[in-house]
């Protein structure tokens, strides 16, 4: 048997997904509630940013729209992770309960099958909210905006986009190996919320974490500054796509080794 | 004849961590070295031809599962070897699984929020199912069973029995060489457990699918199976047909009596009189479990009739479920 293509894939893929948001459609107060819940939870974030900057006009020497920009931008390079990868939270009691079992007897492919069942919504709210701010603040910062710009740009988030869902991939998959590993899930989560603010601001050891360690700090702010600040980029900017590849392929191989090496506990 | 599935001599073992409490107790778990060896499956050797069903019987914790994980790739034998369709299983996980379907009681592999109907079509791509082999298959589904106020249903909102049903169907759907039925019966109400058992056989017969089938319910068994094999504690106690099954222990039969007066005074001075044999009483008969191999029923009952004014009578075959219960219970000499 050949090895099925990325055609194959996408059609499986997108046949899921209208199913999917079909069947979401039809439970419709569901869907209603899920909407406002959505809008709601956009509007408390970006209100709870203009407080923060009512009192602190300027941070670190950013000011407020590029701070506006940052925020957008994460926004907008989180929404994959959301919408394409949100079973990663249900993996820990899958393999729990033994019901991920059932990944492993399809001729697919199972980290797609498994991410392929779960679609979240709700990240498009999030995305066009954070494409909003990220157009206005651009316009207001009086950017350059060209085609070259505007790929830069798409590069970038697709960039972070990538390392935020290689954090989370990495993260799942430590239940293979350990019982209680919600925390380690929890706790990146946790800190993808520091990635709408400059690196700066942080103490130097800080500093060296979000880099190095739990590299959120590409999630925003080194590929944002290849459009924010076009004189000043650093070179760690520059090799954020090829990191974030890296890193997605490991991330992509540790969940996999786990899978593989899952036996069916309490079958 | 060839052989569908052909496993020698394998062995599984777990190595099964000590775990610790607490946060602090699982990172050191990472590194701990603190085992036990289980031993779930024990040199087990068997050959199953294209088109058999298989009973695959044992208590709770015998191995089977585990077998089952084997024979679809899931698991790699710690020693032996298995030939799935001529290839190695674990070796060749997705190419096994094209060949393949499995259920697993209790626990669906449709997609909860679609309709049946969607899930199907779903499988159909990942299988590669051509448009033609796909409708005959939904036809004969639709002969077989009334799927039609299925078909619209998501799946969350159907009945453990409905969802069972279906996922048996989903597993035959690609029309595999074999499938996999692990306890499909379990919580399942009477009419639907024979719904299932028709509908397995009927497919059995139109595809010549081998099924290799785990339960506890001997109804299934003695719907279904003509071979069954036996293990406990992961050693094979029997493989043969369900016929020689019976004969066994000797061949059993129960005389079943109704005399008149007290049943259980008159049950204590049988026991007396017939040391040989179990006999035991209820509100309306006296069964005496008479072993043929020591003395013929009929002699028993002639002897009877000298001492007791028998009303009644009727004679029962040992069945499957009382053959299996002392299998469990004694082993296998
Ligand atoms: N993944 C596993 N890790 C450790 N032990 C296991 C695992 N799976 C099964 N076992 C053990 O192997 C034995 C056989 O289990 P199983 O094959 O599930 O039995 P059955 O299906 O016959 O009830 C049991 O003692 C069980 O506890
Ligand atoms: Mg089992």
């Amino acid at each position: 048997m050949k090895r099925k293509s990325l055609g194959f894939y996408f059609r499986i893929y997108r046949k899921i997904l209208a199913q999917d948001l079909k069947s979401k459609m039809s439970y419709r107060a569901d869907f209603i509630i899920s909407t406002i819940g959505m809008i709601f939870t956009n509007i408390a974030g970006f209100v709870s940013f203009w407080i923060l900057f009512q009192n602190f006009p300027s941070i670190n020497g950013w000011g407020y729209y590029e701070m506006l920009f940052l925020y957008g931008f994460s926004l907008v390079s989180l929404t994959p992770v959301q919408c394409f990868f949100d079973n990663n939270w249900a993996l820990r009691n899958q393999v729990y309960s033994g019901d991920f079992i059932k990944y492993c007897f399809r001729p697919i492919n199972m980290f797609f099958y498994f991410q392929s069942e779960v679609f979240d919504i709700k990240g498009l709210g999030q995305f066009a909210f954070g494409l909003g701010t990220l157009i206005y603040s651009w316009n207001k910062l009086g950017l350059e905006f060209s085609p070259l710009m505007l790929l830069k740009m798409i590069v970038f988030l697709i960039t972070a986009s990538l390392i935020m869902i290689a954090l989370q991939n990495a993260a799942a998959a430590t239940c293979f190996w350990i019982q209680n590993s919600f925390f380690v899930l929890d706790l990146v989560t946790k800190f993808k919320d520091y990635a709408r603010y400059p690196i700066t601001i942080f103490s130097p050891v800080f500093r060296f974490i979000f880099t190095f360690v739990i590299p959120i700090a590409f999630i925003a702010y080194y590929p944002s500054l290849v459009v924010l600040r076009p004189d000043e980029v650093p070179i760690l900017s520059w090799i954020s796509p090829i990191v974030a590849l890296v890193f997605f392929f490991l991330s992509y191989k540790l969940w996999m080794r786990g899978a593989m090496k899952y036996n069916g506990t309490g079958a | 004849m060839s052989n569908i599935i052909e496993i020698k001599n394998i062995t599984k073992e777990f190595k099964v961590l000590n775990r610790r409490e607490g946060l602090k107790g699982s990172l050191k778990d990472l590194f701990s070295r603190d085992y036990k060896i289980v031993r779930a499956v024990d040199n087990i050797s068997m050959n199953i031809e294209q088109g058999e069903i298989v009973g695959y019987l044992g208590p709770n914790g015998a191995g089977k599962s585990t077998t089952i994980k084997m024979m679809t790739g899931i698991l790699e034998p710690t020693s032996g070897e298995i030939l799935v369709n001529d290839y190695v299983p674990y070796k060749n996980r997705t190419r096994n699984a094209q060949n393949i379907g499995v259920v697993f009681g209790q626990r669906t592999q449709l997609w909860w929020a679609l309709p049946l109907v969607e899930s199907f079509k779903i499988l159909k791509d990942i299988y590669g199912v051509s448009d033609k082999d796909y409708n005959d298959m939904i036809e004969l589904y639709q002969s077989l069973v009334d799927i039609e106020p299925l078909l619209h249903k998501p799946v969350r909102q159907m009945s453990l029995g409905q969802r069972t049903l279906s996922d048996i169907l989903a597993a035959f759907l690609h029309n595999p060489k074999i499938v996999f039925l692990d306890e499909p019966t379990i919580g399942l109400d009477v009419s639907m457990k024979s719904k299932i058992r028709t509908l397995i056989h009927a497919l059995n017969k139109e595809k010549n699918t081998t099924v290799i089938l785990t339960t506890h319910d001997m109804g299934d068994v003695d719907a279904l199976c003509r071979r069954i094999v036996i293990i406990d504690k992961g050693k094979m106690l029997y493989d043969n047909d369900i016929e020689h099954l019976k004969g066994f222990f000797g061949y059993y039969r129960t005389l079943k009596i109704r005399v008149g007066g007290d049943l259980k005074q008159t049950a204590e001075k049988i026991r007396a009189q017939l040391p040989e044999f179990s006999v035991s009483a209820d509100d309306e008969w006296i069964s005496i479990l008479v072993d043929e191999a020591k003395s013929k029923v009929m002699d028993v009952l002639s002897q009877l009739q000298k001492s007791y004014k028998i009303r009644d009578m009727q004679l029962e075959e040992i069945s499957t479920e009382e053959v299996i219960k002392k299998i469990y219970e004694e082993g296998v000499k």
